[in-house]
Parts: structure tokens; C-alpha cells; sequence
């Protein structure tokens, strides 16, 4: 574990490292079936026994949309701009989140896993979670 | 058409009724109250002939309550608050109620009267972190637009099918008389106006409003005192989401098969109803957006997946089509008042399988319809209609 400090993000329970990024998911020790974010138990066979791990942070685009239009709050940002969010598939569970750098995208593109500035607040910027092209 | 011999448990919907859909200024239960009147006078039926009643809605009013409009007869009045699933699931408990109470008559009801805009919904209300609300992901537009693209990748569908949605949806809601949007959209205008989130436009979603429809049921034999052309519900099938499944605000989703409670809820009430989704007539799909209609075709098993395509552009779902689709225009063109969504499908078959639809009416008697409702956080409950034809 290595959250720093110096760096603010949306919800530090979401990683198991900042830096370098890693998010925390959680495995079934029943049925080894991975969720994020980590739970307390297992919604594929109910099982307690699961254990946080860090999740995989290469993958490929599963599905794509952007969002043409400001989402009402809790939504937060700086400035609107338009924005994408996709499904990643990581392989061992298809993760949530931004998709960070353009706005068109092709299922199957190849990504990674980045912290990405969501909002600045008192002068600080705030960090979430999102996947860029591989170059 | 043979007559089928009447058993004590069929149930019949016997009165049916809807308010116009749309903007309402007036109080939620004086949309309610008019939709029931409405379902009795259908039947010749007064309040204190209903002996169990189940209400439905998703706003803050209690429709238990409704007895001190309609009368406090003593009666028992269960409330049900599901979602997108509210009116099926009222529909179902009405239904069980009458076999396990050993009743004859009940009535049903749903309503809403939503304000504009897409719902605002907090993350805590479904078990997750600030987080995913603040980031912009809490977010049902581009939940729809997240999975029509994934499905439209996985069966090789053309995006143009989504425009074919919309513009059918409108076509019919033009003769619809309770209808809310009956301006005619052409395949074009869906697909060249404001994107929403890709690939889902303006025109491809349905708007949250308000209505309230009312139905009354009757058991065994009863029904054929009460109405002329009583509607068998042969079946109603409630499921819940599996592990596979691709809901709303799932900040993950399981990488193995595809699964989903509209596949489950299907199954169910064609098995129980003995038929096969070949047979149906005339069908209502939840379609919140137009690639929820286009995914539900698929799931249903009403057309094979990735035969949507064709078969809109061939007009299968047109009212002189081999299976006549959302005839009155479905949530696209009526919104969704969800308490009042579901029971509004039941009321449009019902209809149509009487040959008396508010609308346009499906030629040929048809005598088998299907209705599907599909909503967070993944439940979906399909029923099957029958015009079984007169007594034996």
C-alpha cells in the first residue's frame, strides 16, 4: 500500500495504490469471481470469504458512450466538456470509468488504467480513475 | 376459435383504463382515482365490489390511501414499489392474491407524476460511494447508450436499426389518443438529431411523466358475468438479475456469459402460459430507449438476436405486421410515469385482443398478446394474454 498524500482522490477505498495507480477490487476465495470496488461479500455465491486485491490495469474497451450532456449533481467539475465512459474488460472483471483523452472510441481498443484530474477543490485538484489509448 | 373450459384459478382482466400520458398539474391521486372509476365503469363495477386491491407507485404518495376517495369498505390494499417492474409486479400480487384468498374480484392500479428531466438518483440509495454519483457515472442515458453499443458490436447490428425504433414508436402514437409525443419522427430526423450519448439520440429516449391506469380482475367464471370479452392472463413471471447480467449503475460487470432477467422472466411466462414466443400476436417490450426495445426483441425470444434489423426495415412490427409492436407507441412516445408503465402494456393488449384499441387495431382477431417490463436494479416480469373466446 502505497497512498500518498500528496495526491487527493475521489475515494481512496477505490485503489490499492495511487501511485503508481492501482484500483482494489475484491476476490471470492469460494468462487473466484472478482468485483469492484472491494465488497464484503461475494454477489455471485455469497460467500464471505473474500479477500482486497489490486486489479489487473491493462485491458481492452468493452463497450464506449460519451456524454454529450452535463449530468445533474452530485455530478462535479471544473468545467462541463463533454466526456466518455466505458466498460474495460481487465479479464477478470469488466471494470467502470472514464475513458480519458478522446471522445470516439472503438470496442476492442487497447487501454490503461490512469489517474485522471475530476475536479479541483480549494485550489487542489482531485483525482479519479480512468483508462487511456496504449500509444 | 374452441372454447376453453373455465377453471376456478383463471384469471380474467375484466375492466381496463388509462388516463392520457404527459404533463399533469393536478394532485397524483387524482390521476389515480380516475383511471379506477374508469376500470369499473368499464365492467359495471363500483368500488365496494372489489374485495382486494394493489397499488402502485414510485413517488411519495401512498396508494393504500386511495380508499379515503374511493371508499372505506375494509378492504385489503397492498402497495408495491418495484420500479420499472411496479405495474407487473401489482398485476402479479393482485392475481395471487385473488387464488390465495380464495376472492373473486380485485382491482389494480399504477401511477406517477414525475418532473421533467432524467431521474436524479443517489448513490447511497444503491449501495455505492459519492464517488460514482460525483464522477458522472450515476447516469441512465449512457447506461442504455453503454449496453445498446455492446449489444449492437456483439450481433453485428446496423446503428441505423436504433432510428427504425424511434421512427415506428412515433408512427404509431400519431393515432393514439392517450398517447403524449404523437409527432411523426422520420428514420433521418432520429438518427441526425442531438446526440445524447452515442450512439443514442434525442429522439431515441422516453422522458419521465405522468398517467395512471387501472385494471380489474376477476376469477373462475365470474369474468364471463362481468365482461363480454374477458383477457386471460395465462401467465406472469417475475425474475430478479443473475451473475451476467449488465444492469444500471454496475460499477463492474461479470466476464462471463451474458445473462439477464428479461431472458428469465420470458421463459418463465411462456412455460407457464404453455405457449412459444412464435405464437404471440401483438407484443409491448419495455423500451426506455430505443436500443432497449432492439436488445428486449432478442431477449424475449420474439425475434433471434441480431434479426432486429431486417426485420424492422421488412416492417414485422407494423400494425399489418407479422408481430404489431408497442402499438400505442410504448414508453418512447407515451414516457414513463413507472408506476403506470407496466399496467399501460397490459391495458393496450388488452385492447387489442378485445378489438377495441384506442389506437390503431391490429387486423385478424389477434388472440395471443405478451407484454415485458424491465427496470432497475435488474428485475424484469413478462405476462401473457389470451382472448380465450366464449365460455364452454
Amino acid at each position: 500500500m502505497s497512498i500518498h498524500a500528496s495526491i487527493e482522490v475521489v475515494d481512496a477505498t477505490l485503489f490499492t495504490s495511487v501511485d503508481p495507480v492501482i484500483l482494489a477490487g475484491s476476490l471470492c476465495g469460494a468462487c473466484g469471481a472478482h468485483v469492484f470496488p472491494a465488497m464484503d461479500s461475494c454477489p455471485t455465491c455469497s460467500s464471505v470469504e473474500v479477500t482486497r486485491v489490486g486489479l489487473p490495469t491493462e485491458g481492452t474497451v468493452w463497450s464506449w458512450t460519451t456524454q454529450h450532456f452535463a449530468p445533474k449533481p452530485p455530478f462535479r467539475t471544473d468545467e462541463f466538456a463533454p466526456f466518455s465512459i466505458g466498460y474495460v474488460d481487465l479479464g477478470p472483471v469488466i471494470v467502470e470509468g472514464w475513458l480519458v483523452g478522446k471522445t470516439q472510441w472503438s470496442i476492442g481498443e487497447r487501454v490503461n488504467l490512469v489517474l485522471a484530474h475530476a475536479w479541483t477543490n480549494e485550489g487542489t485538484p482531485v483525482f479519479t480513475f480512468g483508462f487511456e489509448a496504449v500509444a | 376459435m374452441s372454447a376453453r373450459r373455465v377453471d376456478r384459478d383463471d384469471i380474467f382482466i375484466v375492466g381496463a383504463a388509462r388516463t392520457e400520458f404527459g404533463r399533469f398539474d393536478g394532485e397524483d391521486n387524482d390521476l389515480a382515482e380516475t383511471a379506477v372509476r374508469g376500470a369499473l365503469a368499464d365492467c359495471g363495477l363500483s368500488w365496494p365490489d372489489i374485495e382486494f386491491a394493489v397499488g402502485g407507485t414510485n413517488g411519495e404518495t401512498k396508494p393504500d390511501n386511495l380508499v379515503s376517495r374511493l371508499g372505506l369498505t375494509g378492504l385489503p390494499f397492498v402497495t408495491v414499489k418495484n420500479g420499472c417492474a411496479t405495474g407487473a409486479v401489482a398485476l402479479m400480487t393482485a392475481r395471487n392474491g385473488l387464488i390465495a384468498e380464495d376472492l373473486d374480484i380485485a382491482c389494480v392500479v399504477g401511477y406517477d407524476n414525475h418532473a421533467r428531466g432524467a431521474f436524479n438518483v443517489s448513490p447511497a440509495r444503491y449501495g455505492l460511494g459519492d464517488w460514482y454519483g460525483s464522477t458522472g457515472m450515476m447516469v441512465t442515458t449512457s447506461y442504455f447508450a453503454l449496453k445498446i453499443a455492446r449489444y449492437l458490436h456483439e450481433h453485428g447490428i446496423d446503428q441505423r436499426t436504433l432510428g427504425y425504433a424511434s421512427a415506428k414508436a412515433f408512427a404509431y402514437s400519431q393515432q393514439h389518443p392517450y398517447a403524449w409525443r404523437r409527432k411523426p419522427v422520420s428514420v433521418d430526423e432520429a438518427m441526425e438529431a442531438d446526440m445524447i450519448n452515442d450512439p443514442l439520440t434525442r429522439f431515441m429516449f422516453c422522458s419521465p411523466d405522468a398517467g395512471a391506469v387501472s385494471l380489474v380482475l376477476a376469477r373462475g367464471s365470474r369474468a364471463y358475468e362481468l365482461c363480454e370479452t374477458p383477457i386471460r392472463l395465462a401467465s406472469v413471471a417475475l425474475r430478479g438479475r443473475r451473475p451476467g447480467s449488465f444492469e444500471v449503475f454496475s460499477p463492474w460487470l461479470s466476464p462471463g456469459d451474458r445473462t439477464s432477467p428479461s431472458i428469465d422472466a420470458a421463459k418463465a411466462a411462456f412455460e407457464l402460459a404453455g405457449i412459444t414466443p412464435a405464437e404471440v400476436q401483438v407484443a409491448q417490450l419495455q423500451d426506455t430507449d430505443s436500443g432497449a426495445e432492439v436488445i428486449h426483441l432478442g431477449e424475449t425470444g420474439l425475434v433471434a438476436h441480431g434479426a432486429q434489423e431486417a426485420a424492422y426495415r421488412s416492417g414485422d412490427f407494423d400494425i399489418d405486421g407479422r408481430l404489431p409492436l408497442n402499438t400505442d407507441g410504448g414508453l418512447l412516445a407515451n414516457g414513463e410515469p413507472v408506476g403506470a408503465s407496466g399496467l399501460r402494456q397490459v391495458h393496450e393488449i388488452v385492447r387489442q385482443l378485445q378489438g377495441r384499441a384506442d389506437g390503431q387495431q391490429v387486423p385478424g382477431n389477434p388472440r395471443i398478446g405478451f407484454t415485458h417490463v424491465y427496470g432497475a436494479p435488474g428485475i424484469s416480469a413478462c405476462t401473457v394474454l389470451i382472448n380465450e373466446g366464449a365460455q364452454s
